[in-house]
């Protein structure tokens, strides 16, 4: 069955991620590894590149140099011109199946209703029939509490319900490694808390994730390694409990002490 | 017979020919006016740019100089067409320019957002374009598709010029023969009649993919 959790148990491995927009260098070196049933959260100021950063991890931004494992296996690594060079499609599009994202401004398709949203890629991608795969969508839609919602449009639910339906689309494709882009930013403060309770119940099943958020009490809370980054560069990484307890550059304090107000 | 049966009879036979040059383009221009879109924003520049100036002729000179040309130039350096089959490809011609702006605009409307949710779900360049822009393309551009439709029933009047007896065509003929304008007001009925089902169409389109709002 899974025959990469041997040697897999980094799911994910970043090494020197360059990425640059015209002469605008927006990541500066990046390193990262997530471990099989890691929540890695990603924290820093706007523009420090970090939503730049999760996009490259699943090539919705292409990088310029550096690697990426995903599995034990290259999405992408330098070639012999120093230059990033990436699998070929049918092995990039096999890797890259391994991940889920959830976006800041949620992306659900509004010409389907939710529990069509759940079933299109199962149906399309993975050539599932409906009746494969409508049980497990309606699983799905009960365990983020939507199930009653499963036949209304997505311009009929709140932001915190149109997050949930997108985090459990993206559940529907089986990922291993779930991407979260700001997942709470567009959302009101009580909406919030729902999708935060969501994306906990995730983390307590084990899923791998990936998180880029401005929710110091998640990260803290409920990741197991935090980054902070700052222009293009990571400062300061570790167990949140250091970073956030005793965070050691001032880069990193001054930050946290703003997010604190 | 009466004269005014004989009249609508004759009418309506030349709405036949209005009907077929209005279904025929309708059913060449939409898709070839779909692809035209697709070569314009393909990202390859000279495909684009022939694109540009093809919509630009098109739109740019009057569809009368259009139908002249396709059917009195082409013979002189030896492409010959028939009288419906160079109507037909000057209408499916000029009206893919315009279906073509229209679909442009329209899968130019939908968000980025809505590729990279299908990119991350696994789906491919063509069943993104199927089933998530197409559908929601269709929805955003009933409107003006709907318009154009309407111009077109109108347009398909332009075809006199190629002596062909259409409805437009044949009632002139009786009014000039009989110095009486009766048929003229029936031809204004038959236009009005075509354009009020299409409207009508259009309404049930717009309901049935409207059933979601944005």
């Amino acid at each position: 069955m899974e025959n990469m959790t041997n040697d897999a148990a980094y799911m994910l491995r970043a090494r020197d991620i360059y990425k640059s927009f015209q002469d605008n260098e927006v990541l500066k070196g990046i390193s990262l590894d997530v471990c099989r049933g890691e929540v890695l959260s990603i924290i820093g100021p706007s523009g420090s590149g970090k939503s730049t950063l999760l996009r490259c991890l699943n090539r919705l931004e292409t990088i310029d140099k550096g690697s990426i494992e995903v599995k034990g296996e290259y999405l992408v690594k330098n070639g012999d011109s120093g230059l990033a060079e990436y699998a070929p499609q049918k092995k990039a599009r096999e890797l890259l199946g391994y991940m889920g994202m959830v976006f800041q401004q949620f992306n659900l398709f509004p010409h389907m209703t939710v529990l069509e949203n759940l079933m299109e890629a199962p149906i399309q991608v993975k050539g599932q029939t409906r009746e494969e795969i409508q049980p497990i969508a309606e699983e799905l839609l009960q365990k983020v509490g939507l199930y009653e919602k499963r036949d209304a449009y997505p311009s009929r639910l709140s932001g915190g319900q149109q997050q949930r339906v997108a985090i459990a689309r993206a559940l529907a494709m089986k990922p291993d490694i779930m991407l979260f882009d700001e997942p709470t930013s567009a959302l009101d403060p009580e909406l919030t808390v729902e999708v935060l309770k969501t994306m906990r119940g995730l983390a307590a099943e084990r899923m791998t994730m990936v998180v880029v958020t401005h929710e110091m009490t998640f990260a803290r809370d409920v990741s197991n390694h935090v980054i902070f980054m700052a222009d293009g560069v990571i400062v300061e990484q570790g167990p949140p409990a250091e970073l956030f307890g005793h965070p050691q550059e001032e880069r990193t304090k001054s930050f946290l002490g703003n997010m604190a107000k | 017979m009466d004269k005014l049966t004989e009249t609508v009879l004759s009418i309506l036979a030349g709405s036949k020919i209005t009907l077929e040059i209005f279904i025929l383009t309708l059913a060449m221009s939409l898709p070839l006016g779909f692809f035209v879109a697709l070569l314009r924003l393909s990202g390859l520049r000279p495909l684009a740019i022939l694109m540009d100036v093809y919509i630009w002729i098109m739109r740019g000179s009057p569809l009368m100089l259009q139908l002249l040309f396709v059917y009195f130039a082409l013979p002189m350096v030896g492409v010959r067409f028939s009288d419906i089959a160079a109507a037909l490809l000057a209408f499916t011609l000029n009206y893919a320019a315009y279906f073509a702006e229209i679909f442009r605009a329209g899968i130019q409307s939908i968000p980025r957002g809505q590729y990279e949710a299908a990119k991350t779900l696994g789906m491919t360049y063509s069943q993104t374009m199927r089933r998530i822009i197409l559908p929601q393309m269709i929805h955003r551009t009933l409107p003006p598709i709907s318009n154009e439709t309407i111009n077109l029933v109108k347009d398909t009047s332009l075809i006199y010029i190629l002596a062909m007896n259409d409805l437009l065509r044949v009632a002139r003929t009786i009014v000039q023969r009989d110095f009486d304008m009766t048929a003229f007001f029936i031809a204004g009925a038959f236009y009005l009649v075509m354009t009020a089902v299409l409207t009508a169409i259009f309404k049930r389109m717009e309901a049935h993919y409207g059933k979601y709002d944005e």
